[in-house]
């Protein structure tokens, strides 16, 4: 007799929230880094170290990455509110 | 009234009929006719739901309601199938509910397609692991890394 065993599995989503306000530029970058890169509990240590060293890499990367967007974003927004004819929004836009 | 993590035995039959597909846009299908991919919904459920195993479809019953939440909640993106090794498995881009004010314990994702016989089928239940709460903020849910030990499907 010939059986196959075919298994199915759900992997385990974690939910974030947030109170009066969006995800910060820190939250987001340790989220993309997390799904970057994951390591073994069960690499050897230093395969471990190294990997944990390029994590971290990926992580400034990445924020800076999401800083320098944000900032150019509300640049593209500022503009847009100056030329509809509301300077008093983009100034605050600008200040944040 | 419980929430458990678990795939939809339904949804594991309807695999075996063809009755879903994955693909983000055009692809997979059958051998003969190239399909295109079904559009899939994460719903948010209160603590009083009952989502499991035996979970066949969405239903609006102990849905979640709140600023900026829609009954039916949100589309999800879907990523291509892939294989590692031999195992298979699919992968969703996170979905956030943006300013919103809600409440959930666990989350259903479905097929909303449509098409007879796979709309609004189940494909798994989801448990938070305790009431998320946002007020006036984002609300999001982050799928795990799509890898052969941790994406959300997969079939080993």
């Amino acid at each position: 007799m010939i059986k196959l065993a075919v298994e199915s599995n759900i992997g385990e989503v974690v939910v974030q929230t947030t109170t009066n306000r969006g995800f910060s530029p820190e939250e987001l970058a340790q989220r993309a880094t997390d799904q970057i890169v994951t390591v073994s509990s069960e690499a050897e240590p230093i395969v471990r170290q190294q990997a944990e060293a390029f994590k971290s890499r990926i992580y400034h990367v990445v924020l800076g990455i999401i800083n320098q967007a944000i900032k150019s974003d509300r640049t593209t927004l500022c503009n847009e509110f100056v030329q509809q004819g509301h300077p008093d929004i983009a100034d605050i836009l600008r200040r944040l | 009234m419980a929430i458990t993590t678990s795939m939809a035995t339904s949804f594991k039959s309807e695999l075996l009929q063809g009755i879903h597909n994955f693909h983000n846009g055009s692809g997979g299908g059958t051998t003969t006719t190239t399909g295109t991919g079904n559009t899939f919904k994460i719903a948010l459920y209160t603590s009083s739901a009952t989502l499991a195993a035996s979970t066949t479809a969405y239903a609006t019953t102990n849905e979640v309601s709140g600023t900026n939440y829609t009954a039916g909640g949100n589309t999800l993106t879907n990523v291509d199938p892939s294989a590692s090794g031999t195992t298979a498995l699919t992968d969703f881009a996170d979905s956030t509910w943006s300013t919103a004010t809600v409440t959930a314990r666990g989350a259903l994702i479905y097929n909303s397609s449509t098409t007879a016989g796979s709309a609004n089928r189940a494909v798994c239940a989801l448990d938070f692991g305790g009431d998320k709460t946002s007020t006036a903020g984002d609300f999001t849910v982050q799928f795990p890394a799509a890898d052969a030990s941790n994406a959300i499907i997969r079939i080993a």
